[in-house]
């Protein structure tokens, strides 16, 4: 995402990171039990990952996050006057930069006659390096670990491969054969 | 939701929490609600409506760990 920041910062657009509780707290890393501890982990974050966006902190209860819905890496993309374009339940600079693109030509198209905007929502899909993830979360501590080796097992993530006609089972896909609706 | 309920000290996920964001976290073509932040840099309050006064900006949440 920063190199993606540098690419569009020439067109514009402005890109920024805004610091929510940690998502896999850990002995090295814990959870935040006061605006210091959320500056010091914002701190070695920008550090280690040499983050060159701007760097915002909400709040000690979250009021941002709670109210952009929660989630622990996911991005949206603002046009002026607070116009959303864009909301992903996780962050791919491959989807950010498609949407990035389809806003930017909207604005510079918006003159036109022949146009019309509409509403539209996908599924997107991304490659996760699980090997750096790991690498995260054991820099968090062995507590981070445990807790997403726990949930791993709780859920059945690790062990459901993708079928053709439900998708990965994976937290994020809530489809839900009829079957299964039935179920319930 | 107070503050030691929201930075909960282990993780556990929250089998509903895509769904609460598809269907009740704001939708895209609405206005984006605007919290004050703290710039990590100056230590200055900076409103979320500045960010996008002028422009497109790209927003991501997330954190260290």
């Amino acid at each position: 995402m920063e190199r993606l920041a540098d690419r569009y910062a020439s067109r514009a657009v402005r890109s920024v990171f805004i610091c929510t509780r940690e998502a896999h707290p850990g002995e090295n890393y814990r959870h935040h039990r006061s605006m210091d501890d959320k500056r010091r982990n914002a701190r070695a974050f920008v550090e280690h990952s040499k983050l060159r966006r701007q760097i915002l902190l909400d709040d000690l209860e979250g009021s941002a996050h709670r109210a952009y819905g929660l989630l622990p890496n996911m991005t949206w993309i603002v046009g002026r006057g607070g116009l959303i374009y864009y909301k992903s339940a996780w962050t791919s600079d491959a989807d950010v930069a498609n949407a990035l693109e389809g806003a930017l030509d909207f604005q510079a198209n918006r003159a036109k006659n022949q146009w019309v905007a509409f509403y539209s929502e996908r599924i997107a899909w991304s490659t996760r390096d699980q090997a750096r993830f790991r690498e995260g979360l054991v820099r968090a501590g062995p507590q981070a670990v445990a807790d997403y080796e726990r949930m791993l097992q709780a859920s059945g993530a690790s062990r459901d491969a993708p079928s053709p006609d439900v998708g990965p089972r994976v937290p994020g896909n809530f489809y839900k054969t009829e079957e299964e609706s039935e179920k319930k | 939701m107070d503050h030691r309920q929201y930075n909960y000290s282990e993780f556990v996920v929250s089998p509903n929490e895509f769904l609460e964001f598809a269907q009740h976290a704001p939708k895209v073509t609405m206005r984006a609600p605007s919290f004050p932040l703290e710039d990590l840099a100056t230590g200055k309050t900076v409103e979320m409506k500045e960010l996008w006064k002028d422009g497109i900006t790209v927003i991501e949440f997330g954190s260290f760990t």
